[in-house]
C-alpha cells in the first residue's frame, strides 16, 4: 500500500514538474483555431454600491420613524425590504456582523486588504448608533428583521437568565476577534445561523440551529440579537451614549405598563423603588469592593485563558497540521490524510512548519491573555449590574438594549393622541 | 424633592456628566478607528476575489464537497493552448480503462462533463460543459499525471457568492485558495 502511494506521489510530482512540456503543441493542418476563452468577471461593484446606499437610506428611514414620527409602520416595511434584499437576494456577504473580523484583522495586520465596502458596512451602523441609537438593529439588519417579523408574543425571561445569556455576545465578540487577529478562523461566519436559511442551503447543523432560533423568536423577542449577536454588543456601547435617542414621554405617561409588556428586548424598565436605604459609608464600601473584585476577575480571566491558549490555538490550520505531521513522524501511518499528502507532496520542510507553529502559539498566548482579561471584565460588569438596584421614578428606556423597533409606540395610548394633536413633549 | 435634584452634588448631574464623557469617548473612538483604517482602504481596482492557485492545488476533491453552494462554484477550466490534443487523454479516460470508448466505466469524469470532438488525425479537442462539472478535480489529477496539465480547477466568479470566509479555503489541505486581485484571476495558466 505504502509503495503504491509512493509511486502515486512521485507520479504526481513528476506530473506537476513536467506538465508543461510532456506533449508537444500540435501543429494543425486543417486550419484549426484555438477557441476563445472568456472568463466571467464579477459584476459585484454595482451591487455593493447599491448595498451601501440602501444601508444608509434604510437606517435613515428607521431613525426618522423612531425618533421623529414615533411610529412603527415604516420600520416594518424596512424590515421586509431588508429580509428580501440583504437576506434572500444578496444572501448576506459581507454583513456588518462579520465585518468585525475583517476590521480587527486589518487593525493588526498591515498586509490584509480591506475593501471600502467592508469598512463602510462596519462603521456606518456604528455612526448611526452613536447618533440615533441602534437603528441598524431595528430592521436594517436582515437577521433582526427576520426575527422581528415572526415575533408574536414576548415571554419575559427572568433577570438572572437574561444576565447570564446576555454575557454570550460579549464573549462571542472577544473570541471572534481573537480568532480573526490570529488568522485562524472567522467564527462569526462559520457559525452564522441564518445565512443557510437565506441561501436556501448550506451547513445542515447551522440551518437547524437557525430554525430553532426562529421558532424561539416567535415567543421570545429577538433571541439572536440579545443573546448571540456580537455586533449588537458592540453597537450597545455606542447607543448607550447616543446623541439622540428614542424617548418615553414622561409628561404624558399614565403608567399603564403596556410599553413594558410590548418591548421585545426588555429595554423598558418599570418604575422601581429601592427600599434599602444605604448610608454613604456603606455606599463607599460597596464601590471599593467593586474596585477590588473587578481587577481580580480580570486577572483570573487572563490567567485562565492564557493557560488554555495551547488548546485554543488548535483552531488554527497550521497548528493542526503541525500536530498531524508530528504524530506521523512518531508513528507513520499507512494511509496519509489529505493534509499530510499535500504537505509531503509539496515538499515543505518541517522546520518551516515548526517555526510557523511557534509563531502562532506565541501570538495565541499574547492575544488569549488579553481576551481572558476582557472576559473577566465582562463577567465582573455583569455581576455588578446584578448587584445594582437603582430607584426609578418613571418608565425608563435602557438605551443599550433598545433596538428602536418602535413596538412601544403602537402600544402607548398616549403616543397616538400626542401625535394626532401634535403635542408630544419630550 | 425638585430642589434636591438640582443640587450641585445630586446623582443626576453626575450621571449626566458620565454620559457626556461616554459620548465624547464613543465619538472619539469612531473617529480614531475610521481615521486609522481609511488610509488602509484600497480603491475598487484592488477588490480581491477567492481564486485557486493551480500550482498548489492537489485535487483533493474537497472543492466539490465543501462549497456552500448546492453545486460547487469551483469548475474545471481547460487551457486549450497548453493542451496536447491527445487521443489518449489522461483527463478523459480512466487510467485502467479497458476500452477507449465513451462507456461510463471508462470515463474519468463522473458527470460526463468533458466533451471531445475530433479535429484532425490524431488530434481531439476537449471542452468542459460547466453545467455538468461539479469541481471534483478527477480529470485535473489525470491530466496532471499523464498530460500537459492543461486542465485546472478554478473558482468561477459568476457563480461564487464571495463568502467572507471561503468554506473550501478553511479545509483546503494545500492552502491553494486565497483572495487575489481581479487582474490575476483565471490567468494562471494561459
Amino acid at each position: 500500500m505504502k509503495k503504491k502511494l509512493f509511486i502515486g506521489l512521485s507520479l504526481l510530482l513528476n506530473g506537476v514538474a513536467y506538465a508543461q512540456n510532456r506533449f508537444p503543441k500540435p501543429d494543425f493542418e486543417s486550419g484549426y483555431e484555438y477557441p476563445d476563452i472568456t472568463y466571467p468577471i464579477p459584476n459585484e461593484s454595482l451591487w455593493v454600491t447599491l448595498d451601501i446606499i440602501l444601508l444608509v437610506v434604510l437606517m435613515g428611514i428607521v431613525a426618522w420613524a423612531a425618533l421623529k414620527k414615533r411610529t412603527r409602520k415604516p420600520i416594518i416595511w424596512v424590515s421586509i425590504i431588508s429580509v428580501a434584499y440583504f437576506g434572500f437576494f444578496r444572501s448576506g456577504c459581507i454583513c456588518s456582523i462579520g465585518s468585525i473580523q475583517n476590521i480587527s484583522l486589518a487593525l493588526v495586520d498591515n498586509s490584509y486588504i480591506l475593501p471600502v465596502s467592508v469598512l463602510l458596512f462596519f462603521i456606518l451602523p456604528i455612526v448611526f448608533a452613536f447618533l440615533f441609537g441602534r437603528v441598524f438593529c431595528a430592521g436594517v439588519c436582515p437577521f433582526g428583521a427576520l426575527q422581528e417579523l415572526v415575533n408574536v408574543k414576548n415571554y419575559r425571561l427572568s433577570k438572572a437568565v437574561t444576565t447570564v445569556l446576555g454575557m454570550i455576545p460579549w464573549i462571542y465578540l472577544i473570541f471572534a476577534i481573537l480568532y480573526a487577529v490570529t488568522r485562524s478562523s472567522f467564527i462569526i461566519c462559520r457559525f452564522d445561523p441564518f445565512i443557510g436559511i437565506f441561501r436556501l442551503g448550506g451547513d445542515i447543523g447551522m440551518i437547524a440551529f437557525g430554525t430553532l432560533l426562529l421558532i424561539a423568536s416567535i415567543f421570545i423577542g429577538r433571541p439572536f440579537c440579545r443573546f448571540i449577536c456580537p455586533y449588537g454588543a458592540l453597537l450597545s456601547l455606542f447607543s448607550r451614549v447616543s446623541i439622540w435617542k428614542v424617548e418615553i414621554t414622561p409628561k404624558q405617561c399614565i403608567n399603564c405598563d403596556l410599553c413594558h409588556d410590548a418591548c421585545p428586548v426588555d429595554a423598558i424598565k418599570p418604575p422601581y423603588e429601592n427600599k434599602v436605604k444605604e448610608s454613604r459609608q456603606q455606599g463607599v464600601k460597596r464601590v471599593l469592593i467593586y474596585f477590588v473584585v473587578l481587577p481580580l476577575m480580570v486577572i483570573a480571566g487572563a490567567f485562565l485563558t492564557r493557560s488554555v491558549s495551547g488548546e485554543l490555538s488548535r483552531a488554527n490550520k497550521d497548528v493542526r497540521l503541525y500536530d498531524m505531521v508530528m504524530e506521523h513522524e512518531v508513528n507513520p501511518q499507512d494511509v496519509l490524510s489529505l493534509e499530510l499528502e499535500a504537505f509531503y507532496g509539496q515538499g515543505s520542510s518541517i522546520e518551516e512548519l515548526t517555526e510557523k507553529q511557534e509563531a502562532i502559539q506565541a501570538e495565541f498566548k499574547f492575544y488569549s491573555t488579553i481576551a481572558g482579561a476582557l472576559i473577566g471584565l465582562v463577567v465582573g460588569f455583569a455581576l455588578i449590574g446584578l448587584s445594582l438596584k437603582r430607584t426609578r421614578k418613571q418608565y425608563e428606556i435602557d438605551h443599550a438594549a433598545c433596538v428602536a423597533c418602535g413596538r412601544c409606540f403602537s402600544y402607548c395610548p398616549q403616543n397616538k393622541i400626542g401625535i394626532e394633536s401634535g403635542n408630544i413633549s419630550l | 424633592m425638585e430642589k434636591r435634584d438640582e443640587h450641585k452634588k445630586s446623582p443626576i448631574a453626575r450621571r449626566k456628566f458620565l454620559k457626556a464623557l461616554g459620548t465624547a469617548v464613543a465619538g472619539g473612538s469612531i473617529l480614531a478607528v475610521s481615521g486609522g483604517l481609511i488610509g488602509r482602504v484600497k480603491g475598487a481596482e484592488a477588490d480581491h476575489y477567492w481564486q485557486i492557485d493551480p500550482a498548489k492545488c492537489t485535487q483533493c476533491g474537497r472543492c466539490e464537497t465543501h462549497c456552500v453552494l448546492p453545486v460547487s462554484a469551483v469548475k474545471c477550466i481547460h487551457a486549450n493552448k497548453v493542451c496536447g490534443y491527445c487521443d489518449l487523454c489522461g483527463g478523459y479516460y480512466r487510467t485502467n480503462a479497458r476500452e477507449l470508448n465513451t462507456a461510463a466505466e471508462n470515463m474519468m469524469c463522473p458527470t460526463g462533463a468533458i466533451e471531445r470532438k475530433f479535429v484532425e488525425d490524431p488530434y481531439f479537442e476537449y471542452t468542459i460543459n460547466e453545467d455538468l462539472c461539479n469541481g471534483c478535480g478527477k480529470c485535473v489529477k489525470g491530466c496532471g499525471s499523464f498530460g500537459n496539465g492543461s486542465l485546472y480547477l478554478q473558482i468561477k466568479r459568476d457563480l461564487c457568492t464571495d463568502c467572507n470566509e471561503c468554506k473550501i479555503a478553511t479545509v483546503c489541505p494545500a492552502d491553494a485558495i486565497t483572495r487575489v486581485p481581479l487582474t490575476w484571476a483565471y490567468k494562471l495558466k494561459d
